[in-house]
């Protein structure tokens, strides 16, 4: 097995049939169509498609003779729900304004990836497709030199993990225009150190682990069976496997010790890239402006050569379109401005990946959508409360408005044990 | 209504919020309510840290973790107090914050207006719904609504003040609630 088959892009719908793919059922009507714009304008003020934005509202279809037929979705009906009594009461009014005679139909759950999957999906009900129009790097695969350098930061992140006798989870954020390490941290649920201890915020870059070793070997071939995505062990010490594990500490706590329970390892790793970002660029006046324009709504980076389009593909508003536009352009204004400023400091860490050793919850997945990471790399599932595939699958929800690719990285479970068992066990649990 | 200081807990968050638009700060605010009292306030820090990950809630709460293991005590009764608490807050909690709510086992959030491009109460994920299928996903009572125009016209100022370029607010932060 190569490097770069080890690095599995996990996309943003979960993976289905061509000819299976999901549906969920909606109420729908014909309508006259002289009322059709009417009725549109009014449906998408009450009831708004939220994550059906892909269906079309409205299904045309021309019978023998020439006539239109125009048929239009109502609502979502709940499962297994065929009465209309769910149905919100503005709902009502427009159906019995208009004399309708709602009918359960399947439209597509998720928006096609394909055109081959929309060209299924509109034999049961019209959807739109909108090809991808931004793409980070990855996710159409690895080259030799990049998986070589992914593999590397993962098995840092895996060190780190098991570094202390407790195996936790670990978080490397990493520049990857530069192959710079920007922060580490291990979960903090636990801490021997206080939390406000002034040295645990100023030294986040200093990076006392070893150099990266080859004690993981890339190139051994393994077995992926499907118990990969049960871990051997629970690794109970792991904050994003068990996030509300820490109210089971009996313990009273000394002075010393401190629990955080949202201390997890990106969190953390936030912290610290965040504390570097001010300790690098102390002096925020040349880019405050900015900052306040584009605080949660940036759609691009400052930095001209790290730049991507973070914009759904979906999105059809105009507002958000021209917005984007303007954000641009006013960035493009401010390079010229301050090329240099902008070159050498991204807007929180955009441009920059995660590496994880396990999957994170879903409170960490939507902190690094927040702190605008661009790919997140995990060795480990996370099957009970993951959220980039597993429980929630955040790089998919298209309402927000940062999307970061995810991928996982192939490592046998032994990774987590060589460092702290006896050899003989090591190899007992290798995969 | 849970309680009938509801609409006083609000202003509060509300000041709050209104704390963070001065520091030029995307305008949430909330505090955290134990046994009718208000126990701890954050607002958003995310420009001043750097960090987009400082949400009103998230400092509140750091207020709370603080000084409870300073009063000595044990993260059983850390989770007790938790359990006990109730968070007011300006906007609908993001995912995040939604989830870190339910990590902590918090009594219940009421909030101003929704949160729809990020809410976790709701409007795109339900953090505070329980789950049977994972225990340690513990559930809240969650309130929505109260003193929402106000939170929105926050919203509304900060961005107008923001970006004067923009024709109008382009974050649709806010259908006001109705539960």
């Amino acid at each position: 097995m190569t490097n770069n088959q080890l690095i599995v892009h996990i996309p943003d719908d979960p993976p289905h049939d061509l000819h299976h793919q999901p549906t969920v059922t909606v109420f729908a009507s014909f309508i006259n169509p002289k009322h059709a714009n009417q009725i549109v304008r009014r449906l998408n003020q009450i009831a708004p498609l939220g994550d059906l934005r892909h269906v079309k509202r409205i299904r045309k279809k021309v019978l023998e003779g020439g006539e239109i037929e125009l048929s239009v979705v109502l609502c979502l009906a709940n499962e297994g729900d065929n009465q209309l009594d769910g149905v919100p009461p503005h709902l009502q009014e427009i159906i019995s304004s208009y004399q309708l005679s709602p009918f359960i139909t399947n439209v597509s759950k998720y928006e096609a990836t394909s055109k081959e999957e929309w060209q299924e999906q509109c034999k049961f009900w019209p959807t739109s497709y909108h090809p991808r129009t931004y793409s980070i790097d990855g996710i159409t695969g690895f080259s030799e030199e990049e998986s070589h350098s992914v593999l590397k930061f993962m098995q840092s992140a895996v060190e780190l993990a098991t570094s202390d006798g407790l195996v936790v989870n670990a978080a490397v954020i990493v520049d990857p225009s530069v192959k710079q390490i920007i922060s580490t941290a291990r979960d903090q649920v636990f801490t021997w150190n206080t939390c406000k201890d002034d040295s645990f915020y100023r030294k986040p870059d200093l990076f006392n682990f070893h150099p990266i070793s080859n004690r993981l070997n890339p190139q051994k071939p393994m077995h992926l069976r499907s118990s990969c995505n049960h871990l051997k062990q629970p690794f109970t010490s792991v904050a994003c496997l068990y996030p509300g594990q820490w109210a089971e500490q009996q313990s009273h706590l000394q002075s010393s010790y401190y629990c955080h329970p949202l201390r997890h390892a990106a969190i953390v790793a936030i912290e610290s890239s965040a504390a570097r970002d001010i300790r690098l660029f102390p002096n925020d006046e040349g880019s405050k402006e900015k900052y306040l324009q584009l605080d949660h709504e940036s759609y691009c980076t400052s930095s001209p050569s790290k730049r991507q389009k973070t914009v759904s593909a979906t999105v059809e508003d105009n507002d958000k379109l021209n917005a984007h536009s303007q954000a641009s352009n006013l960035i493009e204004e401010n390079d010229k401005l301050n090329p240099n400023l902008l070159s050498e400091r991204p807007y929180l860490c955009t441009g920059y990946d995660i590496y994880l050793a396990w999957e994170p919850c879903t409170m960490c997945a939507m902190a690094l959508v927040h702190q605008r990471i661009r790919r997140i790399f995990y060795a480990f599932p996370n099957p009970k409360t993951g959220a980039l595939g597993s429980v929630h699958r955040l790089q998919g929800e298209k309402s927000l408005n940062h999307h970061y690719a995810v991928f996982r990285v192939l490592i046998p479970e032994e990774a987590l044990h060589k460092y702290h068992t006896p050899v003989a066990e090591a190899e007992e649990t290798g995969i | 209504m849970t309680s009938p200081n509801t609409l006083v807990f609000m202003e509060l968050a509300i000041q709050q919020a209104k704390l963070a638009m001065d520091a030029l700060e995307v305008p949430v605010g909330c505090v955290i309510v134990e046994d009718d009292k208000v126990i701890a306030s954050g607002r958003n820090r995310t420009t001043e840290t750097r960090n987009a990950t400082r949400h009103a809630e998230m400092e509140a709460i750091d207020v709370l973790l603080e000084q409870w293991q300073k009063n000595g005590l044990s993260m059983t009764e850390v989770a007790k107090k938790f359990s006990n608490c109730s968070l007011y807050v300006t906007c609908e909690p993001c995912i995040m914050c939604a989830s870190a709510l339910s990590n902590l086992g918090i009594k219940e959030v009421i909030y101003g207006c929704s949160n729809d491009k990020f809410g976790g109460c709701g409007s795109i994920l339900s953090l505070h719904l329980s789950d049977a299928v994972s225990p340690n996903k513990r559930g809240f009572k969650c309130a929505g609504g109260i003193l929402a125009t106000e939170a929105v016209l926050l919203f509304r100022t900060f961005y107008e003040q923001g970006n004067p370029k923009a024709p109008k607010p382009h974050r649709p932060l806010a259908h006001q609630a109705t539960t």
